[in-house]
């Protein structure tokens, strides 16, 4: 039974439609036009129809990270508002351990909602009139958990997200990175096995971002949850993904890993994106490397591992070249430069 | 245990009233404010106004009758121009306004007065209305403007028109009454007063509103300052001044329905007036439709004033025109008098004689509802269990032991709920009951002056407790408490019921968007209605006393509360149900749980509004018999006693204020609690 279980991915999705407009299920079973998502989307619009999600299909493995990523309107917060069926997709399926949840009755909605899935959002989506940690533990409340229950999780999860000391303040007292904590541990109240987060962190300043970005990071290595993560900024996507789903116009684009969306972008708008990455910060030795052959290498190398970035490598190699003399116009020695210098100055760490 | 605030002050209310009841056997002042520690503030305000009134006489004498010829001349033209012409010109003002739709409403509208029969006394209003809103509008947009132009005195001005529209209208009338005597008049500028300030608020508020955007370009086009006003600014603002001239309009058809208690004049509210008196129910209620008539058509056309205009065809414009022309000759030349058009005659008598045997057929089953209401509701609420609890009404005496097993009960119910968490909760359930026992109109005055100021006091601070402490004081001192107990009783009982079932059905309407198809143009038409037609149906079924005053302050009272309570109810941003929802809330406690507690300013708002619009109406009720402060609002206007008038309109004022900042009070801090 397990077995079963483990095959199945956590989240499936299958062809889904999202057609915002009146009578949008018969329209778009009407203009469909199979293996045609394009010619089928554009017959839609021309129906004074918006079709937010065009035939979206991909899965998340357990324990993955999914981010899903694209300009502001192309669709993400529909595709993720479909997946945790806050709205009902037109057409498709979306299975979550296997059980299609587009069927499935409002009481098995609420049931999974209950113990299995969590969500934050953009906007935070805090309850005024409750303290943190009623906020935090409203989602126990709502399975009829006591209150010393719920104030004991709700306090776990506070210490969890970094909030201890502020569970009695209300939303309105707390920064807006304080406030974004709060629907984290809200989302974590229940220990969901699925994770949605609708721009988690786009509302908040640069600094703050990083450093909720890292905290998520922590969080997730310890708590293994299967998410779907949904940004705009390519940067915080590269930084936490296992795969990329890039949307452009309600359409996923490409699905990758980091590597294969920055090296190998399907697109002008997907290269479009990865144009300002630094790509030396996100490629691995691993995926350049050539194979040994005949050539036996002898000598003091520094040690160079598969899972280092390209920036990484290159200090390290360049730590071990000589120091290089630089002339003046006259052609008189005025001083010298180190590679690692280079590779310092060009942004990369320096050992 | 920590108590809270509202626990805190509940307490304390409860020890004062423990020690009233205690006090109350021995020592009767606690109950009864002695007349010996009364001022004559009556008599006071009587004599010192009195005295200004008779300075200013000759001069508003002078007025009077220079407005009494403005008046005699706008009647003249209304009563003496053919009826088509002015049922054609409405009927093309609708089609300009609004297309067919306005049209068809006011050909229908002024069709049903004409045929009514009571064409001539519609007039008589009708010019009354014509005279006084230019008045109105035209002060209010100077007063709008003023505040608007001199930032220094905006609150103050803001202040007055609040308390110029929550004076209770009779009040307005005997000082008047002095200065313009007996006659129309007094009803024209009673109105043009109480309608000015709806108009100046919505001048003001349209100008604050402008975008600075457009103020900065009037600027940097190198306008002069009235340029700037009335060019630019003022333009900029038409939507919400039209807002104000429709508020303007209905508060003057308002006010001179009211203003015919004072006669005179045979203008339709007079018309009412008298056959309701006569309890001549057909004619009344024929008469009452014809005001409701005006208010929908005044109303609806001015309200399309202030909304985006299409244009309508002009070709349609003209054939009205020319149709009204014709017909208006041929009405001219052959039938001169229209009050003789009064299709409606036989079905009044129809009416009468079908309400008369409805009342003598259901007599026994109407009584019998009113009974019930007044003996197990309202006399409770006014004079006690103990005093209202006899053999005749509830078939047992209440005697002593009764209290001590009343108060038993009581208490071990507020102590249940204290146990189980709520303290605030069975402090307030005891101090209710206690209230119950004791009855409105007999409570003891340290403990409403104290439970007044502690209610004041949880949301605002000591800030807010010395307000109604101060106020009510001055009730006290004046000698109308006993009146003023009287008044708190049956507005309070009419809000009480207005706020449980106004909520009720805001809810309702708030869950389901058929049942606020239904509500919605219910609480538009009770809220059109000019007041005094409420009382018609009261008073046909019930006859006068409190019971009818009840309803009638119920059936104006209730709208705002159904409008503001959906409409919390149905505004929760929809992240926060999303939130819920993912929460794994289902539809009743995302009721519950989020809906409602967003709701609860927008619902207090309600209450507020209820609060107003009971203490407004309970002036008028004072015509089908009641016995509190309206009551002797209105017989000041038959004795000519501005002091008293001025005084007990005074005392109705201070109770709907003290209400009024209360509840804001709540709503206030709810507000800021939810970050709104
Ligand atoms: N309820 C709705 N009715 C009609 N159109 C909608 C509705 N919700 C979303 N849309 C449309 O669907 C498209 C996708 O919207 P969506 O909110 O999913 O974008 P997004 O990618 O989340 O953008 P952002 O980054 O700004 O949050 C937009 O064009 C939007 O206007
Ligand atoms: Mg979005």
């Amino acid at each position: 039974m397990s077995e079963a279980k483990s095959a199945a991915p956590a989240i499936a999705v299958e062809g889904l439609w999202q057609v915002f407009g009146s009578n949008a299920r018969a329209v778009l079973n009407e203009v469909r036009v199979a293996g045609g998502m394009r010619e089928t989307a554009s017959k839609l619009i021309d129906k004074g129809l918006i079709p937010a999600v065009r035939e979206a299909s991909f899965e998340v493995a357990s324990g993955e990270l999914f981010v899903i990523m694209g300009l502001s309107g192309s669709g993400k917060s529909t595709l993720i508002r479909c997946i945790s069926r806050l709205i009902d997709p037109t057409s498709g399926a979306v299975r979550i351990d296997g059980e299609d949840i587009l069927t499935a009755k409002d009481a098995r909605m609420i049931e999974l909602r209950r113990h299995k899935l969590g969500m934050v959002f953009q906007h935070f989506g805090l309850f005024p009139h409750m303290t943190v940690s009623d906020n935090v533990g409203f989602p126990l409340k709502m399975q009829g958990a006591g209150k010393a229950e719920r104030r004991k999780r709700a306090l776990e999860v506070i210490n969890l997200v970094g909030l201890e000391g502020r569970e009695d303040a209300y939303p309105r007292e707390l920064s807006g990175g304080q406030r974004q904590r709060v629907g984290i541990a809200r989302s974590l109240a229940v220990n969901p096995d699925i994770w949605f987060l609708d721009e988690p962190f786009s509302a908040l300043d640069p600094l703050i971002r990083r450093q909720l970005q890292d905290e998520f990071l922590n969080i997730q290595a310890t708590l293994k949850k299967s998410i779907v993560f949904i940004t705009h900024d390519i940067a915080e996507a590269l930084k936490l993904a296992d795969r990329i789903a890039i949307m452009r116009d309600g359409e996923i684009v490409q699905i990758g890993t980091p590597t294969q969306i920055v090296l190998n972008p399907v697109d002008d708008y997907v290269r479009e994106f990865a144009r300002d990455i630094p790509k030396g910060r996100h490629m691995t030795l691993g995926e350049v490397m050539e194979p040994m052959g005949e050539a036996a290498l002898a000598g003091d190398w520094p040690e160079l591992r598969t899972g280092m970035s390209l920036e990484d490598a290159l200090t390290r190699c360049a730590a071990s070249f000589e120091a290089v003399p630089v002339h003046d116009g006259d052609g008189k020695v005025v001083g010298m430069v180190r590679p690692e210098n280079f590779v310092k100055a060009l942004g990369g760490e320096t050992s | 245990m920590t108590l809270t605030r509202g626990s805190l002050a509940a307490l304390v209310t409860l020890i004062i009233g423990a020690i009233c009841l205690m006090l109350e056997p021995s020592f009767d002042w606690v109950v009864k404010w002695p007349a010996a520690w009364t001022l004559p503030i009556t008599q006071w305000l009587g004599d010192g106004v009195g005295t200004v009134l008779q300075v200013l006489k000759p001069g508003t004498r002078l007025i009077a009758a220079g407005l009494q010829t403005v008046l005699d001349v706008a009647g003249a033209a209304l009563a003496g121009m053919p009826w088509p012409l002015l049922l054609g010109g409405t009927t093309a003002l609708g089609w300009y306004l609004g297309g067919l739709r306005l049209a068809a409403l006011g050909f229908l509208g002024l069709g049903y007065v004409l045929i009514s029969g009571y064409w001539i006394e519609s007039m008589a209003t009708l010019s009354l209305v014509l005279v006084s809103v230019p008045m109105a509008a035209l002060a209010g947009l100077a007063i709008g403007i003023l505040a608007y132009e001199v930032p220094r005195i905006k609150n103050g001005v803001q202040a007055v028109l609040d308390i110029m529209q929550t004076i209770p209208t009779f009040a307005y009338l005997t000082p008047l009454l002095v200065l313009f005597s007996f006659g129309p008049v007094v009803g024209l500028i009673a109105s043009a007063i109480y309608a000015a300030p709806p108009m100046a608020r919505n001048v003001l508020l349209g100008l604050e509103r402008v975008d600075s955007d457009i103020r900065e370009a009037a600027i940097m086009s190198g306008g002069k300052r009235w340029q700037q006003l009335f060019l630019v600014e003022l333009p900029a603002a038409t939507s919400q001044v039209m807002v104000g001239v429709n508020q303007c309009i209905m508060a003057a058809l308002s006010m001179v329905i009211i203003a015919a208690v004072i006669g005179g004049f045979g203008d339709i509210g007079w018309e009412v007036l008298l056959t309701m008196r006569k309890a001549w129910f057909g004619p009344a209620l024929i008469a009452g439709t014809v005001i409701v008539m005006f208010a929908v058509v005044m109303d609806r056309m001015s309200f399309a004033l202030s909304q985006p205009r299409r244009s309508h065809s002009s070709r349609v414009l003209m054939v009205i025109g020319l149709l009204t022309l014709i017909s208006a000759a041929v009405v001219a030349l052959a039938y001169p008098d229209p009050s003789r058009i009064s299709l409606l005659g036989g079905i009044s008598d129809a009416m009468n004689s079908a309400l008369t045997d409805v009342n003598v057929s259901y007599g026994a089953s109407l009584d019998s509802v009113k009974n019930t209401a007044m003996f197990y509701g309202l006399l409770p609420m006014k004079i006690g269990l103990d005093n209202a609890v006899l053999p005749f009404t509830w078939g047992f005496e209440w005697t002593s032991s009764h209290t001590v097993w009343y108060f038993a009960t009581v208490i071990g119910i507020g102590a249940l709920l204290a146990w189980r968490g709520h303290v605030t909760g069975g402090l307030v359930a005891v101090i209710v009951a206690g209230m119950l026992e004791t009855g409105i109109a007999e409570l003891p005055w340290p403990f409403v002056l104290v439970g007044a100021a502690a209610i004041g006091w949880v949301p605002g601070g000591w800030k807010l407790a010395r307000l109604p402490l101060i106020w009510l004081t001055v009730i006290l001192l004046s000698g109308l408490w006993d009146k003023s107990l009287q008044s708190l009783y049956l507005s309070g009982a009419a809000i009480l019921a207005c706020g449980l079932l106004g909520g009720l059905l805001g809810l309702w309407g708030a869950l389901s968007v058929n049942a606020w198809r239904v509500l919605q143009p219910i609480c538009d038409m009770l809220q059109t209605i000019p007041l005094f037609v409420f009382l018609i149906p009261v008073i046909m079924f019930f006859q006068i006393g409190d019971f009818s005053a009840f309803l009638a302050i119920c059936m104006y009272a209730i709208a705002p509360m159904i409008r503001y309570t959906r409409h919390g109810l149905t505004t929760t941003p929809d992240e926060m149900i999303e939130a819920a929802v993912s929460s794994g809330a289902n539809t009743r406690q995302i009721l519950t749980e989020v809906r409602i507690p967003y709701a609860v300013p927008s619902i207090l708002l309600g209450l507020n509004q209820t609060i107003l619009y009971a203490f407004a109406m309970l002036v008028i009720a004072a015509l089908v018999g009641t016995t509190e402060l309206g009551q002797l609002i209105y017989q000041s206007l038959t004795k000519n006693d501005v002091g008293l008038g001025l005084a007990s309109g005074g005392a109705m004022l201070i109770l709907a204020l003290v209400a009024d900042r209360l509840v804001q009070g709540f709503a206030e801090e709810r507000r800021k609690a939810l970050g709104l």
